[in-house]
């Protein structure tokens, strides 16, 4: 069979004129389908920790999470991250997303990343640590000189899916804002284990992350080039409803370091976990 | 939310005036009908007998007989649009009428999005 690209092109723009929501078949508000143009707001309180595998530098406290999200007819707003929609049915979606670069949390305690905890929630850290005078130096200062980490941004396309009660999700991202132009890849299924009035869900996946990406965080200049690492992962989330405006909600996310970010001189574990416990209020 | 009050006449000849509140119920995503009192209140230059009733709802009727003004109060659940009629005591010419119109806010829904790689989602 002939590929006819104007074919496709047409179809596409075809879907690009379609109304999201008269694609998706979303009929009343509800955990799957949100008002398009009105701004969402939730605060999750409680405690939870990011362990960090940067030697020297501390665990990160997750007590009070937010949780902003926007919805336009296509473009999207969830916290750091943002996007637009290209194609939305009951079982696939295909967007273009731009996220900020995940790694950075480990190095500054004040990232955003880690008052809005992947894509979902705030927290009031620590301040950032500064050092005091006359106090040791970090062991991770005192052997290592580490370049600067800034905030990159990391654009692609996006696929999500539904098949039966899994839901999956793959990202191709590249890096864009002028750091490292490094790639990653972020793939997850999950899918629902108890599903009452409280949900229990689980979770795997993975993200791969290019040499260069992976350079840029865990590298030393003239002593480790790292490659490419492959970091799978699980993860289990509990909620409760309590009321229409509160929601318990546990989450426990387990990641396995590759051993390109593990052997690098300045990571001291092979696994990261993060965990939270508290209450969501719904605030808009 | 509700609307605004006006007075209608059904003609030059009758005279008689129906005021109707609210005249607008608009419906906020999510809900399906208006739940609110109706009030209809009319006045006519001379004495008159007629009835009042509404569209579809056989079992409001309410009548006068050698009135020049009244009013009435009814608790109402609808999800259409409202018409207030005034017929004469055979209820077969109206008279006046006034119609209390429903909006629905135009709500637009779309798939939010999952992300099982996120710690939180």
């Amino acid at each position: 069979m002939r590929f006819r690209p104007s074919l496709c092109v047409l179809a596409l723009l075809g879907a690009l004129a379609q109304p999201i929501a008269a694609q998706a078949g979303c009929r009343t508000p509800s955990a799957d389908c949100v008002l398009v143009g009105k701004l969402h707001l939730a605060l999750s309180m409680g405690f939870g920790e990011r362990s960090n595998p940067i030697i020297g530098n501390d665990d990160i406290p997750l007590y009070v999470l937010p949780q902003i999200s926007y919805y336009g007819e296509r473009f999207f707003l969830e916290n750091l991250e943002f996007g637009f929609t290209l194609y939305e049915s009951d079982a696939h979606t295909f967007n273009v997303v731009a996220a900020p670069g995940y790694d950075r949390v480990f190095f500054f305690s004040d990232d955003l990343q880690n008052i809005f905890v992947s894509g979902s929630t705030l927290s009031l850290n620590e301040p950032p640590s500064t050092l005091i005078e006359g106090a040791p130096l970090p062991e991770i200062v005192e052997q290592y000189p580490l370049h600067n980490r800034n905030t990159t941004y990391l654009a692609g396309p996006e696929w999500l899916f539904r098949f039966g009660d899994f839901i999956g999700q793959l990202d191709l991202l590249r890096e864009v804002t002028g750091e490292h132009q490094g790639y990653e890849v972020r793939a997850a299924v999950a899918t629902p284990v108890v599903q009452s009035t409280s949900s229990l869900v689980v979770s795997a996946g993975f993200t791969w992350k290019s040499a260069k990406l992976v350079g840029y965080y865990y590298g030393i200049d003239d002593l480790y080039e790292p490659g490419a690492a492959f970091n799978p992962f699980v993860k289990l989330g509990f909620a409760h409803p309590i009321s229409e405006r509160w929601t318990f909600s546990a989450h426990v996310h387990h990641e396995r370091l590759d051993d390109a970010i593990a052997d690098s001189p300045i990571v001291g574990k092979h696994r990261v976990t993060t965990y939270f416990a508290g209450f969501v209020f719904k605030v808009l | 939310m509700l609307g605004a009050v006006s007075w209608s006449s059904a003609s030059a000849a009758s005279s008689i005036e129906l005021k109707v509140r609210p005249r607008l119920c608009t419906l906020p995503a999510g809900v399906e009908s208006c739940e609110t009192t109706v009030r209809a209140e009319w006045r006519a230059p001379r004495n008159e007998s007629l009835c009042l009733v509404i569209a579809g709802r056989p079992e409001i009727k309410r009548c006068w007989e050698n009135y020049s003004r009244g009013v009435y109060s009814v608790e109402l659940e609808f999800s259409e649009d409202l018409l207030v009629e005034l017929r004469d005591p055979e209820l077969e010419n109206v008279l006046a009428s006034q119609a209390v119109t429903v909006i629905r806010e135009a709500i637009r829904l779309r798939r939010k999005r999952h992300q099982p790689w996120n710690i939180f989602s």
